[in-house]
């Protein structure tokens, strides 16, 4: 049955895209916030907001029994989880179907299954999605040198207990993989009592690209392209785009299929992305991990469709059907968001909370600004550090670029630094331009010589 | 009485320790050195070993005013923990102990006690059964027994 009054159980700007889904779709809202968020934008726009706790998030956005209290007794019959916080934790949409509110995502054994690494990657095999080449156990120094001619090289000789980068080698060559065997071996035992290794192909430069996907529970599932989130930090993502303009047509159809067999292989209910590794040198992809929610990112699919994807979760979790084919999805043009933070990249990325005294951003055609601020707005310390994400949509990515620069440089934000200035020279650098970046272009690359001219 | 049109003042030590921890959790949860906040009465600063000395150390030592224990005949505001549905409340005038349940209410149908500081006697009462209470609405006063 369609939700009539929905819970949003998030903050930040995505609260409020949510609460302007669910106004569109004539829908009622109830904000849930923590005591350092009563005056926030969604909470004002909302028909009522619901203090959870105090601004521990722990306390407040983390506590899933509060959460799901709090959306029963102000009668709500649908809940939205937003990304982050318990978006994709099975506990949610669990305390939900046992009091009878639609959760705005998948059933909570996908969650679970996804979630698991190991599961997850099952299920991708199944599927036929590839993934990394790699090795069942290696237990000699010879196992490690057949199996890294069979992989190709550079491989990466891992310990099975590990994690944290301990017990890692890389190698570059088949003496190396023997060496490294030796090396990460006594690592692993010394780290974790237990010497047992696998190996795994090594994608020195990949580029990181995702596919939007959308099912309805019913059999149907599609996909709105692909985005390339290529230019990250410490895992972050900083700037996303789409389509992924380094990939092949042939490819793109391939990538787009894995992702849809595997959505379609668990009856995926609602939004998610799959998660790939676009290795350009062999021109392969590889599949990493699927995120069971709305991602950040979402808007630069949504610029390349024409197509609301949050209204479309919060449809399908009221039960209907996909509102596409498809052959409906039309996918044209460029799109290119950057995440500002406010963070100041001279001093390490230091979160810079506080208020906001000037708020003036561009407009104009092909320009959208998700933000949760305005002048005066305070940005607590809390949480992370996001106040917005600016994207553009253009005929080429060149003409992309080029409206983003332009906005970014009519952008004014006054009271704390952010991350605005970093994403100009990031998408003016020769090497953005000229689209040759991947992963860790950002912090071997583009940071290193930013620090060196400052210096 | 609806709980949102009601004003929270705050015990500002209270309010300081619930900032320091949520400041903590913050700093674990990122991957940043330190957190310096400085809002208002309060300032905090949290660092990792090897972070950037305290710029609080420079001055000289702020040393938050000590809770002063409650002057005789004191009214003191019991409020809801976190957001709950209130189950029962006693009413006014009646003689509370210390450490004594005043109110109940509940979180998913679990039922969870309020219980009053201070030995006293009922003067108010801010929601009423069956009201969802936000985090810090007052629920109850309570005159600190003379």
């Amino acid at each position: 049955m369609a939700i009539k009054r929905l819970f949003i159980a998030n903050r930040g700007e995505i609260a409020l895209r949510i609460v302007r889904a669910a106004q569109a779709l004539n829908i009622e809202t109830v904000v849930a916030v923590s005591d350092a968020d009563r005056d926030t934008a969604a909470a004002r726009l909302a028909d009522r907001s619901v203090v959870l706790g105090p601004a521990s998030a722990a306390k407040s956005y983390l506590d899933p029994r509060l959460i799901v209290h709090a959306a029963r007794e102000s009668g709500c019959d649908g809940l939205h989880p937003g990304y982050g916080f318990l978006s994709e934790r099975a506990i949610l949409p669990r305390l939900c179907s046992a009091q009878g509110i639609a959760f705005v995502g998948p059933e909570p054994d996908v969650i679970d299954a996804l979630g698991d690494k190991l599961s997850a990657r099952a299920m991708a095999k199944a599927a036929g999605v590839p993934l990394v080449p790699g090795s069942e156990c290696v237990a000699s120094a010879a196992d490690a040198r057949r199996e890294g001619d069979r992989i190709g090289y550079p491989v990466l000789l891992k310990a099975s207990a590990g994690g944290g980068g301990r017990g890692m080698v890389i190698a570059n060559n088949r003496d190396e993989a023997e060496a490294g065997f030796h090396r990460a071996s006594a690592e692993a035992v010394a780290a974790f009592g237990d010497g047992t290794l696998f190996m795994e192909r090594f994608v020195p430069e990949a580029r990181h690209v995702e596919v939007q996907l959308m099912g309805d529970g019913k059999g149907q599932v599609v996909h709105f392209g692909e985005r390339d989130c290529s230019v990250q930090r410490r895992y972050q993502k900083l700037i996303e785009e789409a389509p992924c303009a380094a990939m092949p047509d042939h490819l793109r159809a391939q990538l787009h299929k894995s992702a849809v067999d595997l959505a379609a292989s668990v009856n995926y209910r609602n939004a998610g992305t799959a998660e790939f590794l676009f290795d350009v040198r062999r021109q392969e992809f590889y599949f990493i991990e699927v995120n069971a929610r709305i991602q950040v990112e979402h808007p630069v699919s949504e610029m390349i469709s024409g197509f609301d994807l949050v209204q479309e979760q919060i449809r399908i979790a009221g039960g209907a059907p996909l509102s596409v084919a498809q052959d409906q999805v039309k996918l044209s043009g460029h799109a290119i968001e950057c995440r500002i933070n406010a963070e100041d990249p001279a001093r390490d990325f230091l979160p810079s909370p506080g208020r906001i005294t000037r708020w003036d951003p561009p407009t104009g055609d092909g320009i959208r600004l998700d933000s949760h601020m305005s002048e005066g707005a305070m940005i607590p310390p809390f949480y992370d550090s996001m106040v917005g994400k600016l994207i553009v949509h253009g005929e080429t990515r060149a003409e992309a670029v080029a409206k983003l620069t332009d906005a970014i440089d009519r952008f004014t934000v006054e009271g704390v630094p952010t991350t605005l200035g970093l994403h100009r020279a990031i998408i003016t650098h020769p090497d953005f331009i000229a689209n040759t970046i991947h992963t860790r272009w950002l912090e071997q690359v583009f940071l290193p010589d930013m620090a060196a001219k400052a210096a | 009485m609806t709980s949102e049109t009601m004003t929270i003042a705050k015990d500002p030590a209270a309010q300081a320790i619930d900032d320091a921890r949520a400041l903590l959790e913050a700093l674990l949860s990122s991957g940043s050195q330190q957190i310096h906040l400085d809002s208002g009465g309060t300032e905090i600063y949290i660092a990792r070993m090897g972070a950037a000395p305290s710029p609080m150390r420079a001055r000289a030592v702020a040393v938050a005013p000590p809770v002063a224990p409650a002057a005789l005949g004191t009214e003191v505001a019991i409020k809801a923990p976190h957001v709950a549905t209130l189950v029962q409340v006693l009413g006014v005038g009646t003689p509370v102990s210390a450490g004594q349940a005043v109110a109940t209410v509940h979180v998913l149908d679990e039922p969870e006690d309020i219980v009053s500081p201070v030995a006293g006697v009922i003067t108010g009462i801010g929601a009423a059964a069956g009201d969802l209470l936000d985090y810090g609405t007052v629920v109850l006063t309570v005159r600190e027994a003379a």
